[in-house]
């Protein structure tokens, strides 16, 4: 295990939370993640499908190396890791300190039920009264108020809601294993002090606290209560704010004063609310409005005593703070136009299509009306629902709704075999991300999902009263259309978290206007607020690979701060403890069977199982145990393990994942090999209820036993395997990117080579003068490269090429010819690929006959120069998306649509007479960009929209462009003899294949840089330490290329960080005599883990890269190739096992 | 495209014909070695033997209904690294598809090799043979040969080709550098020889022969044996998915194997250095016979009989090419090859995969498409 270098803390744990925090673990420190909902990872557990591969994938965040520190299984179900503290229903409540040394202060709220204790039976649901909407299904079905959060995660327990629980007490009473505990007992010890002046209401208030169990005095004025405050302690006070004399807020401020810790809520009539958030702003807890109802009251109270009462208050030194926050869900009811929702049921918003089409949604994944139920024939989507609409406060773009809606049309097509008719329709459809528009065109063109640019005028019923929708809309040529759906989709947009504010206030970080978290410059991780980074949509507007960018970016920005600050809040670890060495021992099996707290003993006979388990050859002991995931239980366990000469512990319990982590905990308590211990899962098998003979309960126990034996008794464990590391990094492209990684990295104490082919420093950003956002490129230029040649740690080889590169991660060596000719030859452990990109040559549009067409990289070189004078501008014309956007070039530049806008605003600024037309056929202002182009239109730049069909015509008379073009709105034909003409022919990758082949990584079809996976690794090559950033992986803008080089970093570094680097335990390896070289399993591989050594004749394996898949042993016909602990044998006698009881 | 030349016939038997021609291949061809099938001094028997003095092709017999092994084996041995010489193999079509697989395995490399098929017949078991070889192997070949081109067929007295000839439906190669052809040829005058490769091109250029012309009925006449053979094999699919339709009848085709594995020795495309029915995988404890023994009453010995054969089916029936040579190894006459390409039919149609077609073809196995069967995952990939 690796030392503890510091701490760091992560409030959120949605995509972006669970990214940053295991950046940080891998790397070493020690990272509290809390969430302040019940369950791990956000939004994603309710979306089962991601695009561009249409399933989930979130598992590839897990990490490859040292894997054995963390699960290895579904992420959604859930997450351990060794440095990860997860706290969920927590929220950060105040902080303290300077960055790298902050006090934090969470408060973990109770979910009434014992987590340790609950096995999720449900009996608990069953007996619950209260139905209330569920959340999870975006409110399409009910739960009760007791419920799962999600239902897939392991372990599964539940957890009140209690703004619906009517604290009945049922589930309490029913639960087997006493985890349920409302408190009434405690409640006696609870001490309320209601001050109010009028009689009545005190009488009734204590009359209705008394009735619930609490202790009750009261005070008829501001002075009695402060005089019975200083005598006697409370636990709660209830304060009104009108009262003669000193009034409420007075006597709030005297009473923090004596007791600052009491919780005090006001109460307060209509006319004095103000005056109540007033209140809460000098310290009150909350508030409550008069007149009371009992019933409403008496649960807000209960819920404030469970919130005051048992709430957990946990403080703690963190270095440094990262934000993960997520978004909200725009609310379609609260705009000015809802489309029907919240009005026709047959009106939802993608979140609930998403619950639609999932197994676990209302009808099992079944497409069909919430109106009635029948089956979905035709479905309409509509875009920028709250978002791109300045009426409902959102004058920006989304950013994903648009690649969702698609995959969801695609969805719906899949799920019902092509019959759903699917239309999206759109304003513009934003396919600015890598390979989004081939996705776009493929949905098009291949699955016949039907794309209508239009925003929908109205939504009506169609008069039948049978749930089927009219949408009236017109076409991009005015004319009208009523075409009738059985569902509308409305595409939510992005608002910022509920809390938001709180937690800005709290870290001292600055929100933007629309209430998402302000970034600096040209970071999108860097908060207001040193030492406190954002992560993910906190900060505006991202899908899931951005979000995953930019969470890395974070957790980068996080541990060079704490790096920067020394990491001195190293937890002390104990050192590693050897296993015991059992490998020339026989067998002993303990066997340990978990009751359940009783509750399995009316199916199965315990003693039964235990006779016939001591029966068997190699079981040496057996031991019944009441509850073992109990503290009580877990620690009987280790007492029977002192001194127990057992070399193989079996347990007989529930959920063999849950136990990942406690094995190993028990291993080095036990000093015996965690992989000498196996779970197997006997609850279910005899959990009551099941309607099955004990007899047959007892053959299903006894073949899982016998098969969890028949594992334990063929594992022969090795010392997993480390291998060392060449803590070296290489760099290749010395551009911003390529820059940012190598200080990146060199801030942490690593030795870099930056490489770059150009005799100067820089790459594209040399000719870039201003963001659109009116940042400086040239100044963050400026300052990378004075920070590169000044790194005592970074040596910068300019004019130079790479010759040769072989090895693997953690052992690279790579050739080099420097500027003079000589060559070099580097050692390094990682490989950071920033090989960049360049603007696209053309020849569309007349582009080199005249002198006045230029690019926009050429207009910006001009603009620098002084070589246009924007006064003697008539007219200007822009073409987006030239030569892009269709094959061979099928993908957005992403950076043209802004680079237009920018030029624009600046001509219109520089001389507002100019007439600017802007040529397009998708604007690409996603996220806050939008902004920009609606300033523009604001500006009077015209925007015509063009098919790609139907392009603009350019031709040059006496040196003069002339442009025609169809204005498909105004069904007329411009003619333009613009001054200038600008084209956006966009970017391809500079580097081309050769740099990919050299070290054996892939590119797309475009040349760009081929990732691991679009979303989940966005900067991992297949090939493990090689990474990539910047341009050479998709167009992008600086700050998006720095965030995703901070974030190529963040990988190296996981791998950088120890001079040794531990393999899996789970790995595998090759019985050379009997293998015959085939190279089966090397094509096989998908790790890329294994090669042939032609001068050893043989296959070797690597063990960092190795995932322990198993794909090689399976390839392989004579079992040449195995996967350690599952060899054959062991496998056979498992299936043995399983099949002995059979009759 | 390709170029065609001939071997003269004439005054000469066709074994002449032929041993003339391996004989410049030797001298004239620039070949390192010549491996081809012989007939032995010590016995009459018909190897393969690797010839490097032209004198000594003189008792070569390609023609003799006999192939006791098949050659792709020798080929892969020779192959398998750098032998330092180019080589010219005489083999049927089914051992050019065989080494085609074990190229594509890795078992072999066509770098150094000049793959010359010849037109094949049929053969008959090594037994069978025997018999009918009698005392002069090259006069039976012949009579044999004549057999056939009078129309009175490959059987003689109770001895016929082995059903797996009889199933073939490639008797010619399309994948050997130089062909020689027979079928449809007018033998009497001359033997068809087409170079269908750049290399075997380049051979017949420098061996210096007589151009020829590929005659008209020869493809009507390969036509004719391989739909005769199709039918066959069509028949045997039918049957042999028949007897073997559940796991009883299954047991019962397989019912006298005892565990010899001589059907895996004699495979060419089993390449495995060792099978893992025969390494400490299956070395099972003692104890386990008996516990398998209690839970049935009884159990055959030896046990994983059935086992073995599925197991050799799930791993090798994509690669099987059909030369029956596993039949031809089983002491105990169990039709190994019916089962064996039965299945292949199915898994070989499943991947649109046909074992030793092509060098270019990827074997299934070593392919990943996501969208690959959707019907068995369930999921969508």
């Amino acid at each position: 295990m690796k030392k503890k270098i510091g701490s760091t803390l992560v409030v959120g744990s949605g995509i972006s939370g669970i990214r940053s925090a295991l950046d940080m673990a891998e790397q070493g420190y020690q990272v509290t993640l809390i969430d302040k909902e019940p369950h791990l990872g956000g939004v994603l557990t309710q979306l089962d499908y991601q695009f561009p591969t249409d399933h989930c994938g979130m598992c590839k965040m897990l990490p490859l190396v040292e894997r054995d520190s963390s699960s290895q299984y579904c992420l959604r179900k859930g997450l351990f890791h060794e440095n990860i503290d997860i706290m969920l229903s927590t929220e950060l409540v105040a902080m303290e300190g300077e960055p790298g040394k902050f006090q934090v202060t969470l408060r973990q709220k109770s979910s009434i039920v014992d987590q340790e204790r609950c096995i999720g039976c449900g009996e608990c649901a069953r007996v619950c009264p209260v139905e209330a909407p569920d959340p999870f299904n975006g409110g399409l079905t009910d739960r009760k108020a007791i419920y799962l959060p999600v239902p897939h995660n392991i372990p599964n327990a539940y957890v009140v809601d209690l703004d619906a629980c009517t604290h009945c007490g049922e589930c309490e009473k029913i639960c087997p294993t006493h985890a349920i505990d409302f408190g009434k007992e405690e409640r006696k010890k609870f001490r309320i002090l209601v001050v109010d002046d009028e009689l009545i209401v005190r009488d009734s208030l204590k009359e209705w606290l008394l009735d619930e169990g609490f202790d009750v005095d009261m005070a008829e004025s501001g002075t009695e209560a402060l005089e019975k405050m200083s005598k006697e302690h409370f636990h709660l006070k209830l304060l009104d704010i009108k009262m003669p004399g000193m009034d409420g807020v007075e006597v709030l401020k005297r009473a923090k004063e004596i007791r600052p810790d009491l919780p005090v809520v006001m109460m307060t009539a209509y006319a004095t609310v103000e005056t109540a958030v007033e209140a809460m702003k000098i310290g009150a807890h909350d508030y409550l409005m008069k007149p009371f109802d009992p019933d409403n009251l008496i649960p807000l109270i209960v819920n404030l005593y469970h919130d005051i009462q048992s709430a957990g208050v946990k403080e703690m030194e963190v270095g440094s703070v990262i934000l993960a926050g997520g978004f909200d869900s725009y609310d379609p009811s609260t705009g000015k136009d809802t489309y029907g929702y919240g009005l026709f049921p047959n009106v939802v918003t993608s979140l609930q299509f998403e619950r639609m089409v999932s197994g676990t949604g209302p009808n099992q994944g079944k497409i069909l009306r919430p109106s009635d139920g029948k089956e979905v024939k035709k479905i309409a989507w509509f875009q920028c629902v709250g978002s791109r609409d300045q009426q409902a406060d959102a004058d920006f773009c989304s950013s994903a709704c648009c690649m969702f809606a698609i995959k969801e049309a695609l969805l719906a097509k899949e799920k019902s075999e092509g019959q759903i008719d699917t239309t999206i329709f759109y304003m513009d459809m934003r396919t600015f991300g890598k390979d989004f528009q081939r996705y776009r065109d493929r949905a098009e063109k291949e699955s016949g999902v039907h794309f209508e640019r239009s925003r929908v005028h109205s939504v009506e019923t169609t008069g039948k009263d049978d749930g089927t929708l009219r949408v009236a809309y017109a076409d991009t040529t005015g004319t009208k259309h009523e075409e009738d759906f059985d569902l509308v989709v409305l595409a939510a947009g992005q608002r910022p978290p509920t809390g938001a504010e709180e937690v800005a206030e709290t870290c001292g970080v600055v929100l933007n206007p629309w209430g998402f978290c302000q970034v600096e410059g040209f970071s999108l991780s860097r908060t207001s607020s040193e030492g406190v980074l954002v992560g993910g949509s906190f900060s505006g507007l991202r899908d899931i690979s951005e979000s995953v960018i930019q969470a890395s970016s974070a957790s980068l920005e996080a541990s060079r701060l704490i790096h920067s600050k020394g990491g001195g809040l190293a937890e002390e670890v104990s050192p590693e403890t050897g296993f015991r060495d059992v490998s020339r021992e026989m067998p002993q099996v303990l066997a340990v069977l978990c009751k359940c707290g009783g509750t399995l003993s009316e199916s199965a006979d315990f003693d039964e199982i235990s006779s016939w388990l001591e029966a068997q050859g190699s079981v040496t002991g057996v031991h019944a145990i009441d509850s073992l995931c109990t503290h009580e239980g877990w620690d009987e366990l280790k007492e029977t393990l002192q001194g127990n000469s057992a070399n193989r512990i079996l347990i007989a319990s529930c959920m063999p994942y849950v136990y990942a982590r406690k094995l190993r905990e028990l291993g080095r308590s036990a000093e015996l090999n965690p992989e000498l211990m196996e779970v197997v899962d006997i609850r279910t098998l005899a959990f009551p209820g099941r309607d099955t003979e004990k007899e047959a309960v007892h053959q299903e126990v006894r073949a899982v036993l016998s098969m969890g034996i028949g594992k334990l008794k063929g594992m022969d464990p090795l010392p997993v395997a480390t291998s060392r590391i060449v803590q070296k990094a290489l760099v290749v492209g010395g551009g911003i990117a390529g820059m940012t990684a190598g200080l990146a990295i060199a801030d942490h104490g690593f030795e870099v080579t930056l490489v770059e082919k150009a005799a100067e420093l820089g790459g594209n950003a040399r000719t870039l003068h201003r963001t659109i956002e009116g940042h400086s490129p040239q100044e963050l230029l400026e300052e990378s490269i004075s920070k590169v040649e000044k790194h005592p740690l970074i040596r910068t080889h300019t004019g130079a090429k790479i010759i040769y590169s072989q090895g693997h991660v953690g052992n690279f060596s790579t050739s080099i010819e420097k500027e003079d000719g000589q060559g070099e030859t580097l050692d390094h452990g990682v490989t950071v690929l920033a090989t960049g990109g360049i603007e696209a040559k053309t020849e569309s549009y007349s582009y080199g006959e005249s002198e006045a067409i230029l690019t926009q990289h050429d207009l910006e070189e001009k603009l620098a120069e002084g070589g246009v004078e924007p006064a003697n501008l008539k007219t200007v014309a822009m073409i987006q998306c030239v030569d892009s956007r269709e094959e061979p070039r099928n993908y957005c530049s992403r950076i043209c649509c802004q680079s237009a806008l920018k030029n624009a605003l600046f001509f219109k600024k520089q001389n507002p007479e100019t007439d600017i037309y802007i040529f397009y056929r998708d604007m690409m202002s996603y996220g806050f960009m939008e902004t920009y182009y609606s300033e523009a239109r604001k500006a009077g730049v015209i925007f015509v929209p063009y098919d790609v069909g139907q392009k603009p015509e350019v031709s040059v008379e006496d040196g003069r462009p002339r442009l025609s073009a169809l204005d498909p709105i105004l069904g007329r034909e411009w003619l333009l003899e613009p001054d200038l003409l600008v084209l956006s022919t966009g970017v391809v990758p500079d580097a081309g294949r050769e740099v990919a082949e050299q070290f054996g990584v892939e590119v797309n079809q475009d040349g760009f840089y081929q990732e691991a996976e679009s979303k989940w690794r966005p900067v991992d090559f297949i090939k493990e330490g090689v990474f990539m950033c910047g341009l050479a992986h998709s167009p992008r803008s600086i700050a998006e290329s720095v965030a995703m080089a901070e974030a190529a970093a963040q990988r190296a570094l996981r791998i950088l960080n120890s001079d040794r680097l531990a393999s899996g335990s789970v790995v595998a390896e090759v019985r050379h005599s009997l293998c015959a070289l085939c190279e089966r399993c090397v094509a096989f591989c998908p790790y890329e883990a294994r090669h042939h050594d032609e001068d050893e004749e043989m296959i070797v394996v690597n063990e960092l890269m190795c995932q322990g898949c198993g794909s090689c042993a399976a390839v392989c016909p004579n079992s040449a190739s195995v996967l350690r602990g599952y060899r054959d044998q062991q496998v056979f006698e498992v299936i043995d096992a399983a099949l002995e009881n059979v009759v | 495209m390709a170029k065609t030349a001939k071997i003269d016939v004439k005054e000469q038997n066709l074994l002449t014909a032929l041993r003339g021609f391996f004989k410049a291949l030797l001298e004239d061809g620039d070949m390192e070695a010549l491996l081809v099938p012989q007939h032995l001094p010590m016995k009459n028997v018909v190897m393969p033997t690797l010839v490097t003095d032209p004198e000594k092709s003189n008792t070569a017999d390609p023609l003799a209904p006999v192939f006791p092994m098949n050659a792709a084996k020798m080929v892969s041995r020779l192959t398998r690294r750098p032998v330092g010489g180019r080589i010219a193999v005489v083999l049927r079509p089914c051992e050019i598809k065989a080494f085609i697989e074990l190229v594509k395995l890795k078992q072999g490399s066509m770098d150094e090799v000049i793959l010359v098929s010849m037109d094949c017949y049929g053969t008959y078991g090594n037994v069978d043979y025997t018999r009918f070889a009698g005392d002069d192997g090259a006069d039976a070949s012949l009579r044999f040969y004549e057999n056939v081109v009078s129309g009175k067929g490959t059987a003689w007295e109770d001895i016929d080709i082995s059903p797996a000839c009889k199933a073939c439906e490639h008797p010619v190669s399309e994948s050997a550098d130089l062909q020689i052809g027979m079928l449809g040829v007018d033998t009497k005058d001359h033997l068809l020889l087409k170079a269908m490769t750049g290399a075997g091109e380049d051979l017949l250029e420098k061996l210096g022969l007589p151009e020829g012309e590929e005659p008209e009925g020869r493809k009507k006449a390969i036509e004719d044996l391989v739909s005769d053979r199709v039918a066959y094999r069509d028949k045997m699919f039918e049957e042999t998915s028949e007897a073997t339709s559940d796991l009883n009848k299954l047991t019962a085709y397989l019912g006298n194997c005892v565990n010899c594995y001589n059907c895996r020795v004699a495979c060419p495309v089993c390449y495995c250095k060792e099978c893992v029915f025969v390494t400490d995988v299956f070395d099972h404890e003692p104890s386990q016979y008996l516990k398998w023994a209690k839970r049935k009453g009884l159990i055959k010995m030896p046990t994983d009989t059935v086992f073995y054969h599925m197991t050799r089916l799930a791993h090798m029936s994509t690669a099987c090419i059909g030369c029956g040579q596993c039949s031809n190894a089983c002491p105990n006459d169990i039709p190994v090859m019916e089962i064996f390409r039965t299945i292949a039919s199915y898994t070989q149609r499943a991947f649109d995969y046909e074992a030793g077609r092509s060098l270019e073809e990827e074997p299934p196995l070593s392919v990943f498409k996501e969208s690959e069967y959707s019907e068995v995952t369930g999921g969508k990939d």
